[in-house]
């Protein structure tokens, strides 16, 4: 009361902004929930479920047949995983642009399951002990 | 929004990866005018370095390199960049 008394018009366009600030974070249609949804279509049934339970899922990488894991993230997020199942070495390649994670995460994929070299031909390689996930 | 139901219809889709999460082009794919604008879409985002994927219905996808008129949907993201 205080407020829209002294403040009337302030008061009241604060209360908007924030009232759309609040509506635009919590909304199911930003860009991250859109993304998620749009990689979520993408995935095999088994990375679905392997990313729905774990955050991350695997590829196989078309050319080399090797596996890589692809985490939840924007960037060093993809680690190549050597044949007993530990994380050997990390590639860091993202679409150009800004983008929300599940739209640079299927962007990831789709890029080493249909063109695995052109990838990493592009990427830089990353130790995997620099990274916080291990 | 309204977004058609592609297996009642032939209506096909063309995502775009942007800043927004995806932008969505539907269009009539019995329309020779909307599959034109469709394929001149499709030239102009491969043209600057997108990538365009189909998938099947198990969910394995493929990269186009040209226009698939029969295409139910097309996903295009940005070229890549070491990060």
């Amino acid at each position: 009361m205080f407020l829209f008394g002294r403040y009337p018009v302030e008061a009241r366009s604060l209360i908007r902004v924030v009232r759309r600030l609040s509506r635009i974070f919590s909304s199911k249609d930003n860009s991250e929930a859109r993304s998620q949804r749009l990689l979520r279509t993408w995935l095999t049934p088994e990375q679905r479920a392997q990313f729905d339970a774990k955050r991350y899922f695997d590829v196989i990488g078309c050319d080399s047949r090797k596996r890589y894991r692809i985490y939840y993230g924007t960037a060093t997020n993809v680690h190549e995983i050597d044949v007993a199942g530990r994380p050997k070495v990390g590639w860091c390649f993202v679409p150009d642009g800004y983008l929300a994670a599940g739209d640079i995460m299927l962007a990831q994929k789709i890029s080493l399951e249909t063109n695995e070299v052109g990838a990493l031909l592009i990427a830089n390689r990353f130790p995997i002990e620099l990274s916080r996930r291990y | 929004m309204f977004r058609p139901n592609a297996r009642e219809s032939s209506m096909a889709t063309q995502i775009v990866m942007d800043h927004t999460g995806d932008t969505r082009h539907y269009f009539d794919a019995k329309d020779a005018q909307a599959l034109a604008k469709a394929e001149e879409r499709f030239k102009e985002l491969t043209r600057d370095g997108f990538t365009a994927a189909v998938r099947n219905a198990a969910g394995d996808v493929s990269r186009v390199r040209s226009f698939d008129p029969t295409a139910e949907e097309t996903l295009f993201f940005p070229r890549l960049v070491g990060g």
